[in-house]
């Protein structure tokens, strides 16, 4: 009722506003000069203008800011005439003696107005226009305060002393703040500082009981408890400014006797409407980049919006940043309720930026949006047949009302959702209800839905030029084509082209589609958004040169420094822009890792994290390093990666869902492989199938990865038939849930299996299934690696098949050597060994470099691998080749190696206990 | 069972010592209960009881006096009441008198002014309790004055603070009454300290039971059975009237019942206990019970505005348009200016179909009070009715979060958004009213409808709903008949046969017939016969002769076949000839 009648932006005169009006009549006073008197230069007399516009912008908290503060903060911008601002502001508000005059103050603001109509202004004149921001904003405080009444009046007139006795207080003490060092190192020591600036309105609420109970409940002296309170004042400020207000406050709090017993809170006021709702904006993106990691408490973000809610109980949109909060820390009750609550007070009409309000329909609110963000959030619980049904109905919904922003956005939703979970069959989910695809939609097989959506989705987000969604599309396309054949949907007759491959050109293309997104956002993102964090963005500025001297040495550089950060500001990217083209470097590593390029799989990733690593969401971040991580293994050994990933896991375990665990397993179950630990790689096995949700179709990449380590896991058991069988399951969910790719290397796995227990026939046949997978996927590494296979499986059905393995080897060679990791660079060396060796048509003794060459190679590329098997069958053959050469010392020695292998081979336990 | 005579006398003392403190409405419940209590006539000259009966007593017996509310109890029987605290002073004071008297013409501040220096406990008590008001009346004022544009800014009582501060002391010194002990609760709960304002009210209602509002804060700080089971609490017969209260806002109906008719054993004339009694029934659906009760507790006390909203929701429900009329005009005239009476009036606007005046008037009602948690929901369904779903999800939301046990509420979200074709959004607020409120039949077949709809069609489910309802005793019989569709729907048709017979049993039984009952008599006449139950089908096909229309053709053409089925199979193989 209320929400529905109230004007939204409505204006209150307060304290804070008053000063902003006084400086705005230094700034333009009605004299004609044309540089008013305190100005040295008209850069200065820019400043103040400049500092003005922020301040009636800028966005980065709830409550109006202190007088302390500005007077602070006008001594950075005032330079040498600061002295004389501070004094007239403060002179200005004690000339206010009675609300009387307050009527004058304001009657005389009317006189810095330009009127509205005159052209006619002579040129050295300064006057404020009306229509500008200022203007606008010197109008609605005459404007606001004329509605008052005489109540308002009055409450006004008391607020401002308060406003003023807390400033001076403080202010008075602050020209000789060093003489109370002792209390300064008193409170330093109790570490009360650090207690306030953490918990910062937790302290209010404290501060807020504490001074009535304090003689009682509390036997804390009382100064120590005024200085809690002087650091709240400051909270927002830099360490070094705010140390030195402290200094000053309990002091002077202590000296002016107890006058200070009204209730501090009552001088907090909130912002306009449209700066509070800038703030929020910007805190949800906040939250959305770091999730829930601990740099980042939600707590505190409740407690702010606790406060604001009881301050601002019609402002909705709290509901749904405690919405955000609650879905980043994993409460799915509060968060649900919450996103309830916020839709059912706000009909979605409030702050949603993403539709144009013209084109809203005001009569029916915006519920739509509502089942959207359901879904999305039974998406992120792990509910995929919840969001299926959620979304479908927002797909309705969207259409009855003819929403196609939201439309749009909801078919994106749903694909991403039908990408992402494993979902067997949609029949009767959306084939009832979407009636574009209709028709055909009760053929159609899940990927073919996914592909109609996003099409479907990326016209509308075409026609409807909302650019972010379209680059998303395009994104997910990407990630689509990369994933699956594109088949004709009408698969039959005579000229039905049936191209089994996957395109990588069309994934390129999708993705520099995506990414064109950086040259044209502009269009959609909010104004006030941008206007009011580049403002807050000016005046945090303001006291970076108050910070630490390293960073501006002298008042030179300090300056420029100021002016380039500006620029900086000026044309910066939204976060969700850099979020988004940030996204499209780390599909592009994905791409590159899938088609085999470790180079340019490294180099794109490398990209991310070094020009989107801290504008991205912590989620994407942590992807970036994983990958780096896992190169790292890949290719340079295990003691390099665990020490990267070390670094990893401070930085990123905190994140909800974190995938820094998995990899850790994951390093571990493959190293506990290769040293032959079998009992460990189990355990680890078991964990990481832990990990996964139990329910269906979710986390299937890790039910995946679980399953496909237990079958290599009892393959190097050498329990061949248990890892054939949980291989063979695997396959069928793979291929239940069409997991293309993952079907590929699981029959590579079969292949293996089949080759080490000796039924080499058995395993050509899954070979060559996997390279015919790896081509029609243009999986060139995993085909080279398939084609290994092969060749040793034909190697396997007797020498004279040498040959073919050799041919089809050297075939792989260039693929394996340029791209490969360690493990499989030294395969084929040992395998193009066991070739020559077993090769009855040519002789070691003639070609023995070649053999010893890629011997050699293959066991130091082991030796960072700790991979004792392989390594020590390197040294086996090694010693054979000496052996026939006659070269006995050098046999010898192979032979001591292989010795050791083997032992370390045979007690894993003693290994892991050096690593340890 | 305690005597009626040391209830009596209990009172009749509390009522001064409650007026004596400026207690006002707990002086007038006891006094309530006191005129209710049932008397023997022949203790008392008729004169007396008459004027003991009052106003309120039932069966108007005697003469009816308005004219009482504390009645004046012979001084001797205030000594008789022997757990009574003893005043401590004999002679007020004669600035606890100018207190008093500022008091009374609401004179808060000046009051408590006047007493600053006193120190008997009952002036420490006013003085503090008359600061406490003089708060609530700034901070009501405040409220409005200080309201921002996005709604009211956190006007609090500036007394709090320090009240908070004086009453602790008090209280560790030792120095504090039951009565200060109450007003400390009172404090505290309002600086959001609950636990410590319920102990401090139970112990205030310990030492002093006779103080209702001591109760009712109690009351409203027991928010689950956990919480009320925890309490500590002396066994007093004031306890019992407190339980029934609390037994009802947990919506443990039968329980609140059970407690006020052993009440009323003592207090058979008490206005009080009929009301709450008729509050339980209502929430039990009995409306024709709860009907009869508000018409006799109106004839008693004409002049009552308290619960008649509930009257009105009765009267609305049944459509009595004439009664509602009535009542609405009464109220008005009596105080126009209640959150109750305006409720009343929406309500009669609501029912006449002026949807805008009845949003008005619950407007208005909201505005006196703005917890008015039944004039959000009603307003709700005016919204409804207006079409006007946003504005209808404000207020039942508003509700909701007032009180997030309010069942209506929920359903009512649950409907608006079903209104709008969001059925799998609205089960999320089905399913949240049927967690209030299991065991009612409406809602569950509200639930089974938004699974039968055509956008969702999760046909199990709601066969799972409408089970649930028959469970619950549905009234309508809406649920027997679904069941049996939707099994013949599945084609399941012995399931619809067993629920078509249920149906059918159900209509005999209250004496219905309708389109229902034929299509229920078709499908078993049919059922049986394709399973050569013979018998049975022609039971029911004798039963659809009796009604005419393409049913008795039915019947007939089915009948024909029965025989000849019957007759054997020569018969059957007749019927492949043409003739």
């Amino acid at each position: 009722m209320a929400g529905l009648t109230r004007t939204a932006g409505a204006f209150a005169v307060t304290p804070h506003k008053i000063s902003v009006c006084i400086l705005l009549q230094i700034y333009a006073p009605s004299a004609q000069m044309s540089l008013p008197f305190p100005f040295s230069s008209v850069a200065q007399h820019n400043r103040l203008g400049l500092y003005l516009l922020s301040l009636t912008k800028s966005c980065d908290d709830i409550y109006e800011p202190k007088l302390e503060k500005l007077i602070n903060q006008l001594r950075e911008v005032g330079e040498e005439m600061d002295a004389w601002l501070t004094d007239h502001l403060t002179n200005r508000f004690s000339s206010l003696a009675s609300p009387d005059d307050l009527l004058n103050f304001f009657n005389d603001m009317r006189g810095i107005l330009g009127s509205l109509d005159s052209g006619v202004v002579q040129d050295d004149q300064i006057i404020l226009d009306p229509n500008s921001n200022l203007g606008m904003f010197v109008r609605r405080c005459i404007l606001a305060f004329n509605l008052l009444s005489f109540e308002g009046v009055c409450h006004l007139f008391s607020s401002i002393e308060d406003y003023c006795k807390e400033a001076h207080s403080s202010f008075a003490q602050f020209g000789a703040p060093n003489n109370n060092l002792e209390s300064l190192i008193q409170y330093d020591q109790m570490d009360m500082e650090n207690y306030a600036m953490d918990k910062p309105t937790e302290e209010i609420e404290f501060q807020k009981t504490a001074s009535g109970i304090v003689p009682f409940h509390l036997h804390t002296p009382d100064s120590l408890m005024k200085a809690t309170e002087g650091l709240l004042h400051n909270r927002k400020e830099t360490s070094r400014t705010s140390k030195k207000d402290t200094e000053a406050t309990p002091v002077a709090r202590a000296s002016s006797s107890t006058l200070e017993e009204s209730l501090v809170d009552e001088s907090l006021f909130l912002r306009t409407n449209l700066q509070i709702q800038g703030f929020l904006m910007e805190q949800a993106d906040a939250i959305e980049i770091h999730g829930s990691s601990s740099s980042f408490s939600s707590s505190s973000i409740e407690s702010f919006l606790d406060q604001l809610q009881k301050l601002a109980p019609e402002l909705h949109r709290v509901h749904f940043l405690r919405y955000l909060n609650k879905l980043h820390s994993d409460d799915y009750f509060a968060a649900l309720d919450n996103l309830l609550r916020y839709f059912d007070y706000s009909a979605g009409t409030e702050g949603f930026d993403l539709v144009p309000p013209s084109t809203g329909c005001s009569m029916y609110g915006r519920y739509e949006i509502g089942l959207l963000c359901l879904g999305m959030m039974h998406f992120r619980f792990g509910h995929p047949n919840l969001a299926l049904e959620v979304l479908t109905e927002a797909v309705r919904v969207s259409q009855q009302l003819s929403n196609d922003t939201c439309l749009a956005y909801t078919l994106a939703a749903m694909s991403n959702l039908l990408s992402e979970m494993g979902i067997a069959s949609t029949s009767g989910v959306l084939g009832s209800s979407y009636s574009p695809v209709t028709s055909t939609a009760s053929s159609l097989s899940v990927q073919q839905r996914v592909y109609i959506l996003l099409k479907e989705s990326l016209r509308r987000a075409d026609s409807l030029k909302l650019r972010r969604l379209v680059a998303s599309n395009h994104l997910a396309m990407a990630k689509f084509e990369l994933m699956h054949v594109q088949r004709p949907l009408l698969s039959f007759g005579p000229k039905a082209s049936m191209r089994h491959k996957t395109c990588p050109v069309s994934v390129c293309k999708e993705i520099r589609l995506g990414a064109h997104l950086i040259s044209d956002f502009s269009s959609e993102s909010s104004t006030m958004t941008i206007d009011g964090s580049l403002s807050s963005a000016w005046l945090k500025d303001l006291q970076k040169p108050w910070g630490p001297p390293v960073i501006s040495p002298d008042s030179g550089s300090r300056k420029s420094s100021t002016f380039f950060q500006l620029c900086d500001h000026l044309v910066s990217i939204p976060g969700s822009v850099s979020q988004l083209i940030g996204a499209s470097y780390l599909l592009r590593a994905t791409s590159w890792e899938l088609y085999g390029s470790a180079p340019m799989a490294r180099m794109n990733t490398l990209v991310y994290a070094t020009l989107f690593g801290d504008s991205s969401s912590s989620s994407d971040a942590e992807l970036a390093y994983l990958k780096l991580i896992q190169h790292l293994a890949l290719y340079k050994g295990y003691k390099d990666a665990f020490a990267a990933l070390k670094v990893a896991e401070e930085k990123f375990l905190t994140v909800s869902k974190s995938k820094v665990l998995l990899l850790k397993l994951q390093l571990l179950h493959e190293r506990a492989l290769h040293c032959g630990n079998l009992k460990l790689a189990q355990r680890i096995c078991n964990e990481l199938g832990g990990l996964a949700s139990t329910a269906m179709g979710v986390d299937m990449e890790l039910k995946v990865e679980a399953s496909l380590r237990e079958a290599r896991t009892l393959l190097a058991a050498k329990q061949y038939s248990q890892a054939a069988n949980v291989a063979h399951s695997l396959f069928c969910t793979c291929h239940k849930f069409n997991l293309q790719i993952e079907k590929a290397s699981v029959l590579l796995l079969l292949a293996e299996i089949h080759k080490k227990s000796g039924n080499a026939v058995l395993g050509l046949p899954y070979a060559l299934a996997s390279i015919s997978f790896c081509q029609s996927f243009n999986l060139d590494l995993l085909k080279a690696s398939a084609t290994l296979t092969l060749a040793e499986l034909w190697l396997g059905l007797g020498s004279n098949h040498t040959k073919r393995a050799l041919d089809l080897l050297h075939g792989a060679f260039p693929m394996i050597l340029g791209h490969g990791g360690l493990e499989l660079r030294a395969r084929a060396y040992i395998f193009e060994a066991n070739c020559y060796l077993s090769d009855p048509s040519s002789s070691v003794s003639t070609d023995s470099d070649t053999v010893l060459d890629s011997l050699r190679q293959a066991s130091d590329e082991l030796q960072a691998l700790e991979y004792h098997e392989l390594a020590a069958e390197a040294s086996y053959l090694m010693a054979m080749v000496y052996d026939k050469l006659g070269r006995l010392d050098e046999r010898e020695e192979a032979a001591s190696l292989f010795k050791k292998h083997i032992i370390a081979l045979e007690n894993p336990q003693d290994v892991e206990q050096n690593m340890a | 069972m305690v005597s009626k005579d040391s209830c009596r006398n209990e009172i009749r003392a509390a009522i001064r010592q409650l007026t004596d403190r400026c207690l006002y409405s707990a002086a007038k419940w006891a006094g309530e209960q006191l005129v209710g209590i049932e008397q023997d006539p022949s203790n008392f000259t008729p004169a007396n009881t008459r004027f003991q009966r009052g106003s309120s007593s039932i069966r108007r017996r005697f003469s009816t006096n308005e004219s009482i509310s504390t009645p004046l109890p012979s001084i001797g029987f205030s000594q008789a009441a022997t757990p009574l605290p003893e005043e401590d002073e004999a002679i007020d004071g004669d600035f606890y008198l100018l207190a008093k008297s500022y008091f009374d013409c609401r004179e808060y501040r000046r009051a408590s002014h006047v007493l600053r220096d006193q120190v008997s406990k009952k002036s420490v008590f006013l003085r503090y309790y008359a600061l406490y008001l003089a708060g609530e009346k700034r901070k009501e004022e405040e409220m409005i004055e200080l309201e921002g544009p996005l709604g009211k800014s956190d006007a609090i009582n500036r007394e709090l603070v320090s009240l908070e501060r004086d009453l602790s002391a008090l209280r560790r010194t030792g120095a504090i009454d039951s009565f200060g002990l109450y007003l400390y609760g009172v404090v505290l709960k309002e600086k959001g300290n609950e636990s410590l304002a319920r102990a401090s009210l139970v112990e205030s209602v310990n030492s002093y039971p006779w103080n209702w509002s001591a109760w009712s804060e109690l009351q409203s700080l027991c928010t689950s059975i956990e919480i009320l089971n925890s309490l500590n609490l002396n066994n007093h017969w004031m306890k019992e009237f407190f339980l029934g209260n609390a037994y009802q806002e947990l919506r443990m109906h039968t329980e609140s019942l059970a407690k006020y008719e052993y009440l009323q054993g003592i207090f058979s004339f008490s206005n009080y206990i009929q009301a709450q009694t008729a509050k339980a029934q209502y929430s039990l659906r009995e409306f024709d019970q709860v009907e009869i009760m508000f018409e006799e507790l109106l004839r008693n006390d004409p002049y009552r505005v308290e619960d008649m909203d509930l009257y009105s929701n009765v009267l609305y429900a049944k459509e009595a348009c004439a009664a509602l009329s009535y009542l609405a005009h009464k109220v008005f005239s009596t105080d126009k200016y209640r959150p109750e009476s305006c409720c009343i009036i929406g309500n009669y606007y609501s029912l006449k179909g002026q949807h805008e005046k009845a949003v008005m008037y619950f407007r208005r009602a909201l505005k006196l009070n703005k917890k008015y948690l039944s004039a959000w929901t009603l307003m709700g369904h005016e919204y409804v009715e207006m079409k006007n779903t946003p504005a209808a999800i404000d207020a039942y939301r508003r509700a909701v979060d007032i009180n997030p046990c309010d069942y209506r509420a929920w359903y009512g979200l649950g409907q608006a958004y079903e209104m709008m074709g969001m059925p799998f959004y609205a089960l999320h607020y089905f399913r949240k009213s049927i967690f209030f409120l299991p065991n009612d039949s409406r809602l569950w077949i509200a639930m089974a409808k938004c699974y039968q709809t055509e956008q969702l069609y999760m046909l199990e489910e709601a066969i799972k709903c409408y089970k649930r309802a028959v469970n619950c005793t549905d009234t309508e019989g809406i649920a027997l008949n679904q069941l049996a569709k939707l099994h013949q729907k599945l084609g399941r048709n012995e399931e619809a046969a067993f629920y078509f017979e249920k149906d059918l049993e159900r209509m005999d039984a209250e004496g219905l017939e309708g389109p229902n009952m034929f299509e229920a008599l078709v499908f078993l006449a049919t059922h049986f016969k394709t399973h050569k139950k013979f018998e049975e089908a022609e039971v029911y096909c004798t039963r659809l002769l009796d009604y005419s229309g393409p049913e008795k053709e039915k019947a007939k053409s089915l009948l024909r076949g029965i025989r000849m089925a019957q007759t054997g199979f020569p018969s059957m193989d007749l019927e492949h000839f043409p003739i």
